[in-house]
């Protein structure tokens, strides 16, 4: 394999050429009430072929290896007709070739544990959230899904690399006078299936969240100080800022880049973001990204200035700046491109949670997520559960809070960064160009945010 | 789609596996998917890239013991691996308590268009640069993204009992964005359209053509405060306003009893003027299709008739569950199994011409994107988000674009009691036709 597809990409005759086959195969495992909705085992098996011809890119998938050397062909005869069109020179940012065969390192192997022990562990869960009064139906999912993948390039980058990913997602769901909520709990990683077990009383939390979420009246909207969890700030970091870093929404837009010029300020001096590939076991863990480009830790804000982003070899060479390794693809049916790995607030000097929201006369306290969206402006996610906050302290439990913002403009009003840490994982993805779900992974101390739109009654 | 009739080359080795896949299960359903396309990317205002793709696959459900197992994989050769893989399943799998799809023939025809497999991409290319060109001649700051594309597909089922149908389908889309970045401001505005056959080139300029002149009116920001406006929403808004009626008229909410109408069958719910139709034969509906995810025939439904609930969207298991009839809506990608879905969400017109409406929205919103609302808790009729694209309207126009607010409204109450006018006119988004819709007293949120 290794001679084969480095040879085709060397003489594939393009300023630029790679080849990408993956073989992956996953498990998953579906509740739905009562009922085990679906057990299955599935095979994925494809490739790529990327050539760059004048800046220009010509992409063509397989699943028939067989195919491989016409595919390249056409890949490089697609760049080549986009090339005439477009007279640029191709710029790459340069990285030393690697080759390099990365083994599984796991603490705990999913394909050693039995579809019955799976099936067990998850039941069991889903039978506590359904054993709750007032749960009418819950949903749990989980898969591991084990990815075997060659990269070679016309550079001589040759990756024979094998990765794991794992999530699982649980809620239940409850209906209280004609109203329903839901109360969640889910776990993620890339390397230890027991972080899968005892969770229970985490699902019994998510079905208490459900029932009393359901007796809740909705927030009433306005602007509000918000208090968020280090889980929903993992959530509103990826959104409020994360996309606005990747190298695609500026290498080309002379506008974006005046307005994300490196040194703006982007908040207060206790304010440090940073993205990394380097946390094994996250999901967001990543030794090379899909280009082959090694990764690293990637600071975007130190002391609240804007100190770096999310590259592509592409974009960074368009750029002048350094690969980060953030080209991502979701699987062989799509290209790389920048795309965040583990993104992450750093700790601050506000003390705890308690020191955060003892000044609070009037806010809301905002805990996990059920997902959020930005278009780059603006940005909106939801909080898993919420309640108000009075005279410093939490008050009544409210439901279906929608937390809005401006992305150019809500760092600046972070009033406080609790000294705490902590990274949640689970089974959902970052959505980008239709790629979705894209694992990742965010973390984050308590923050406290001013003036907050909050959507409501 | 038709009973395929020209399927004599596969029909021998397919036929010879569906044989002994009959030996090893009770019952087996197969289904097989194949499809290539073309699309040509601009981005930044410069042509890009060039994609071409292929993808296939097979999958198979099939039933050992009373219970049904269930497997993937993308390599149309393992039939064997697949097969096996789903009798290994099998005993941890659902209660085979429905029967897979039995032999049935739609009466009805789907358009193709032959074109969408021959497409070129030197035409491709025009067609963006003239979009590029059209929205640099309204706004000639605006950076412009399109892509344009299509491809056709072909997929088979075979069942057990008798099913046996193929589908061939067409398809070809666009999608046009513009975006500007200037301190303190980023206005985007974005079109994009699908369809069955190839997209006439002047519709999809005069996409870009509208999509810029809005982008214009964005780049004024309009003052707003807080409080309660008429909101009239823009058929790409009303979208997801109507997300929670899709949900719950879901088939599995139904069966899982988390849907509010699991006993509202016959019972008014709405506005008389809201009539809900799930259409798949739609000329112009690019959801559509003869057969569903499991082989059954599909219908054109209403689900909503003036305002009184009239039906769910069922697979064949969770109608089984339901004590109701099968109704051909079983989605799925070949990678999945099926679950309940809409074909093409159509919404019945209303009488009001739209510049009348925009004439008794004075003072209120215009919406035309919503951001986030797919988080919301549509079980409960909720749709919350951050308004990424509204306008306040003056004298019937849109004057400028509000910013920095947000909204949360209950469905259910605003198609009961808060309307005040559907348009005559509707428009395609996706898979939607819709009307916009004026409503009144709408709570918004700002800074």
């Amino acid at each position: 394999m290794k001679e084969h597809l480095t040879e085709l990409a060397k003489r594939a005759g393009a300023d630029y050429c790679e080849i990408r086959v993956e073989d992956s195969r996953q498990t998953a495992i579906a509740f739905q009430g009562k009922d085990l909705e679906n057990v299955q085992e599935s095979h994925m098996f494809g490739g790529n072929v990327r050539a760059c011809v004048n800046g220009c890119w010509g992409f063509v998938t397989f699943n028939d290896i067989d195919t491989l050397e016409s595919r390249v062909q056409e890949a490089v005869r697609n760049a080549r007709a986009a090339a005439a069109a477009n007279m640029e020179k191709t710029v790459l940012a340069p990285v030393e070739p690697v080759q390099d065969v990365v083994k599984l390192d796991l603490k705990a192997d999913p394909r050693k544990v039995s579809l019955e022990e799976k099936i067990n562990l998850f039941g069991g869960y889903n039978e506590r959230m359904l054993g709750h009064d007032g749960v009418t139906s819950t949903n749990l999912r989980y898969f591991d899904t084990f990815t075997h993948l060659y990269f070679a390039n016309s550079e001589g980058t040759w990756l024979d690399r094998e990765a794991m990913d794992m999530g699982m997602g649980g809620s239940a769901v409850a209906r209280v006078n004609g109203t329903t909520a839901r109360g969640s709990a889910s776990e993620g990683g890339r390397a230890d299936f027991d972080a899968f077990r005892g969770m229970e009383k985490r699902f019994d939390k998510a079905a208490q969240d459900a029932v009393e979420s359901a007796r809740a009246e909705v927030v009433e909207g306005g602007s509000y100080t918000v208090i968020c969890d280090p889980h929903l700030a993992g959530v509103f970091v990826h959104e409020a800022f994360g996309h606005l870093s990747e190298g695609d929404n500026v290498a080309e837009d002379k506008r974006m880049q005046e307005v994300l010029k490196l040194g703006r300020r982007f908040g207060e001096r206790y304010l440090n973001i940073w993205d990394t590939g380097l946390d094994y076991g996250l999901r967001g863990y990543l030794p090379y990204d899909d280009e082959g480009v090694r990764t690293q830790k990637t600071w975007l804000i130190r002391e609240g200035e804007l100190v770096g982003r999310l590259h592509s070899r592409e974009t960074a060479g368009r750029m002048g700046e350094k690969p980060t390794g953030n080209a991502r693809a979701l699987n062989y049916r799509f290209p790389p491109i920048p795309r965040m790995r583990n993104t992450c607030i750093g700790n601050g000097p506000h003390g705890s949670f308690e020191d955060l929201i003892k000044d609070v006369k009037l806010g809301i306290y905002a805990i996990d997520s059920a997902g959020g969206q930005t278009n780059g402006e603006l940005f909106t996610f939801t909080a898993g559960q919420a309640f108000m906050i009075r005279d410093g302290k939490v008050a009544e439990r409210i439901r279906d809070v929608t937390i809005g913002g401006n992305v150019f403009d809500t760092l600046k009003n972070i009033t406080g960064i609790a000294g705490d840490f902590h990274v949640q994982d689970g089974a959902g993805g970052c959505g980008k160009g239709g790629q979705m779900p894209l694992p990742v992974s965010h973390g984050s101390p308590h923050i406290r945010i001013r003036d907050v739109v909050i959507g409501g009654r | 789609m038709h009973k395929d009739t020209s399927r004599t080359v596969e029909q021998g080795s397919v036929g010879r596996f569906t044989s002994k896949l009959a030996q090893m299960a009770e019952a087996f359903e197969m289904y097989q998917a194949e499809g290539r396309s073309l699309n040509v990317s601009f981005e930044n205002d410069r042509l890009s890239e060039i994609r071409q793709g292929q993808n296939s696959g097979v999958s198979i459900r099939a039933v050992k013991n009373g219970k049904i197992g269930f497997s993937y994989s993308s390599k149309p050769d393992e039939l064997d691996y697949v097969a096996s893989a789903a009798i290994r399943m099998a005993p941890y799998g659902k209660v085979y308590d429905y029967e897979f799809a039995g032999e049935a023939v739609s009466p009805h025809t789907r358009p193709y268009d032959p074109s969408c497999a021959e497409l070129n991409p030197d035409k491709l290319v025009a067609i963006c640069n003239h979009v590029k060109d059209t929205v640099k001649s309204v706004d000639s700051e605006a950076l412009v993204d399109c892509s344009v594309g299509g491809g056709v597909g072909k997929s088979r089922i075979v069942t057990s009992n008798g099913q046996d149908c193929t589908e061939q389908e067409s398809s070809f889309s666009f999608f046009v964005s513009l975006r500007l970045a200037e301190e303190g401001n980023f206005v985007q505005n974005y079109r994009f359209g699908m369809a069955n056959e190839v997209i006439p080139e002047d519709k999809i300029l005069q996409e870009a053509k509208d999509a810029a002149e809005e982008f214009q009116i964005a780049r004024k920001n309009a003052p707003f405060a807080k409080g309660k406006y008429p909101v009239l929403f823009a058929p790409s808004a009303l979208g997801d306003i109507l997300m929670p009626i899709g949900v719950s008229v879901n088939g599995t909410t139904i069966e899982k009893k988390t849907s509010r109408f699991v006993d509202s069958l016959g019972e008014k719910l709405f506005d008389e003027r809201v009539t809900l139709v799930d259409d798949p034969f739609h000329q112009d509906g690019p959801g559509g299709g003869l057969y569903d995810g499991e082989g059954v025939p599909t219908q054109k439904r209403a689900f909503i008739e003036k305002g009184v609930l009239t039906g769910f969207m069922h697979t064949l298991s969770t109608a089984k569950r339901c004590g109701h009839q099968p109704t051909g809506n079983a989605q799925r990608s070949v990678s999945s199994q099926p679950s309940p879905g809409m074909h093409n969400l159509v919404m019945a017109d209303g009488n009001d011409p739209l510049a009348q409406l925009m004439g008794r929205a004075q003072g209120g919103l215009y919406i035309s994107q919503l951001l986030g609302t797919f988080t919301s808790n549509f079980l409960a009729g909720q749709v919350s988000g951050n308004i990424s694209l509204g306008f306040l309207v003056d004298s019937g126009k849109r004057v400028g674009r509000v910013k920095n607010c947000a909204l949360n409204v209950n469905t259910f109450d605003l198609l009961k009691s808060a309307i005040v006018g559907i348009s005559k006119e509707r428009e395609w988004v996706g898979g939607r036709y819709l009307p916009w819709l004026l409503v009144d007293g709408v709570q918004i949120s700002a800074r």
